[in-house]
């Protein structure tokens, strides 16, 4: 699925749909800040959330009365996107069953797939996927011997 | 001082560790994830068995490299290797797409030099009256520091002021996530328990600026970074001719990340930030930055440096810690019987003079060392095929951001804040209003509850907030900061509407 280019003139239906939502969060946080037991931790995120909705209304209004026809999200394949980030939140699903290189080898592959544009054929395929495997494990190494971290 | 601390420093010994220091912080430093402070932590048990000297030449040759070693990812993958490197991908991201990465790369050496040349000297010569100024600081003055931090906002949000302070305020709202600092209330984690630890700031600057990158990068076939055709040599003379140029740029922001360093808490992000916004305020007409302006990678890689050395200072005058790394170099000089304080400067004297000239020493190494490993990363970053790259990236988002706190939850937000941080930015809201809202609201919100429990058991809340001498001097730095661009941008306007009356 590719996306068609932006036309100038329409609304900003994008910006409206993220300042709405900001606003939203902005409410949310209000409603969120009656349950606090202590006075301090109520003042801060009180202002910030007035501050957020006050802008948001702002940039509502701008945004309707000067639409910007170049925001939007461009060229570019969506499954390719989409892709890339699904596998790299499985990945953080999996790791506490399967552990770390099992679970970012989900990632890796996500990404392997999603980044290649020239199509695949057997010798491309087995040398990705030894390059995958040499940098996994060479970071894989890196991070849990020489710099101590626990990785599952 | 005199030349015999010189000569300490100058042994084969010091020299060898400063040289594996600098080496070793440039490389761990250019790893996202793994931050200054995550470099010196990881190699202080190295330290244990050495003469202290020697042990406070290679942690500070380790810090020095890996705020510098921060710039590489900033520039060549748009992601700062270090919360100190994030006004280094404003113009050095937009410098390697356009095919100057190895320019970028060498310019940021040159003022990381510099900058650090700048903030030893300040410890060499000014550090017991500077320590001063770190006392003076109370709540009330860090309040204002964080306001003066987010008015930079306005310089930072190129195009829409408006989203930049939505954006600015929607940092400041995640900033409050998980338990509360000063009262422990849980707060916004609506009963998800990934959500009690908060948003942790690397985790959400590797998030915010990584991760739109790789979504772009997999949506179409194009290169990720320009190829110049013919192998042309390596640009150092240019980068040195490019700084010369800038030599005010360099010795402002330099001096701005000495005094930013002294004060404990603030560090090497905030610095470079407001260093980048002095640039662009001071800039000329013909400069865009946050297109590939040279003058705005030099003014935050010298302003970064330059914290080390300023850092320093109340870390050996006064004992408090000026960065978080100074903080873990602090527990190591206990760990070898050293106290810190005003003594350390006349009974052991020797020690830490040594170690200044071994600073200076390492600040010096990080020229040939970081041009060298500069411009192998440069080429491998550009010769390696995007099919690769992207892949090696995200395995390197996700372990960096695990490494922190080995959490995956830190994963899933640093994931999951990249993917919003897209859309966001999709719509003309960027990441770096976000990311100074982060950084800066539990500063503001700890320095406003401390300043108004004071001020309200003193009786004098308005004293509390506007009688202060410091306060007040911040508070009018604020709003010239934040009515310059205004004031500039009518005065460019009058500029045009005379030249077009004069052409006509």
């Amino acid at each position: 699925m590719i996306d068609a280019a932006p036309t100038p003139g329409r609304k900003d239906v994008g910006t409206l749909a993220v300042a709405s939502l900001f606003i939203g969060l902005g409410l949310v946080t209000l409603h969120d800040v009656t349950t606090y037991s202590d006075r301090d931790s109520v003042v801060f995120p009180t202002f910030v959330a007035c501050a957020l909705i006050f802008c948001s209304v702002l940039v509502i209004i701008r945004s309707w009365l000067w639409p910007s026809p170049h925001n939007g999200f461009g060229s570019g394949d969506w499954w390719r996107r989409l892709l890339l980030v699904v596998t790299m939140l499985a990945a953080c699903l999996v790791m506490p069953f399967s552990g770390f290189l099992p679970a970012t080898a989900i990632a890796f592959a996500g990404g392997l797939v999603a980044a290649r544009h020239e199509g695949w054929d057997a010798r491309s395929a087995f040398v990705f996927a030894a390059s995958g495997v040499f940098i996994m494990a060479g970071f894989y190494a890196l991070f849990r011997f020489a710099l101590g971290v626990p990785l599952p | 001082m005199d030349f015999e601390h010189l000569a300490n420093a100058l042994t084969l010994t010091n020299l060898a560790l400063a040289l594996f220091g600098v080496v070793a912080g440039t490389i761990i430093g250019s790893i996202p994830g793994l931050s200054a402070t995550m470099a010196v932590a990881v190699l202080v048990p190295i330290t244990f068995s050495m003469a202290p000297a020697s042990a406070l030449i290679l942690l500070g040759a380790i810090y020095t490299g890996a705020i510098y070693g921060g710039a590489y990812s900033a520039i060549l993958l748009n992601t700062p290797g270090t919360p100190s490197a994030i006004g280094t991908t404003f113009d050095g991201y937009p410098m390697a797409k356009r095919g100057d990465g190895d320019l970028a790369v060498a310019i940021a050496c040159y003022a990381s030099v510099f900058g650090g040349m700048v903030g030893a000297l300040a410890l060499l010569l000014l550090a017991p009256p500077l320590s001063s100024v770190a006392l003076a600081f109370g709540p009330v003055e860090y309040l204002w520091l964080s306001i003066f931090g987010l008015s930079l906002i306005a310089s930072l949000s190129t195009g829409n002021v408006l989203k930049g302070l939505a954006g600015g305020a929607f940092g400041l709202l995640l900033s409050c996530v998980g338990v509360a600092e000063i009262s422990a209330d849980i707060r916004l984690t609506f009963g998800s328990p990934t959500m009690i630890g908060g948003i942790e700031v690397v985790g959400a600057l590797i998030g915010l600026y990584c991760i739109p990158v790789l979504i772009d990068l997999v949506a179409t076939p194009e290169r990720h970074l320009k190829v110049e055709q013919g192998g042309r040599a390596v640009r150092f003379r240019e980068a040195a001719a490019i700084a010369w140029r800038s030599r005010v740029n360099l010795l402002r922001s330099s001096v701005i990340g000495t005094v930013i360093g002294i004060l404990p808490g603030a560090g090497g992000s905030v610095a470079g930030l407001v260093a980048y916004s002095e640039a662009k305020r001071t800039a000329r007409p013909d400069q865009k930055f946050g297109e590939g302006e040279p003058d705005g990678i030099m003014a935050t890689e010298a302003a970064n440096n330059a914290t080390v050395g300023g850092g320093f200072i109340p870390t050996l005058v006064l004992g408090i810690p000026g960065t978080p790394p100074d903080a873990v170099i602090l527990g190591a000089l206990l760990v070898q019987g050293v106290r810190t304080g005003p003594t350390l400067f006349e009974g052991g004297g020797s020690i830490v003079y040594t170690f200044i000239f071994g600073l200076f020493i390492a600040t010096i190494l990080m020229l040939p060392t970081g041009l060298l490993i500069g411009r192998y990363a440069y080429k491998t970053i550009v010769t390696i095929p995007k099919t690769i790259l992207v892949p090696a990236v995200g395995f390197m988002t996700i372990i960096g951001t695990f490494a922190i706190r080995n959490s995956v939850s830190d994963v899933v937000i640093m994931i999951t804040l990249g993917s919003v941080g897209w859309v966001l930015s999709r719509f003309g809201f960027a990441a770096s209003p976000i990311v100074l809202g982060l950084i800066l609201g539990p500063i503001a919100e700890q320095g406003f509850v401390q300043a108004w429990i004071i001020g309200d058991a003193t009786g004098n809340l308005a004293g509390m907030f506007f009688g202060r001498p410091i306060s007040l001097g911040i508070i009018a730095f604020t709003i010239l900061s934040l009515l310059y661009p205004v004031i500039q941008s009518r005065r460019t306007r009058r500029l045009l509407k005379m030249q077009a009356n004069s052409n006509d």
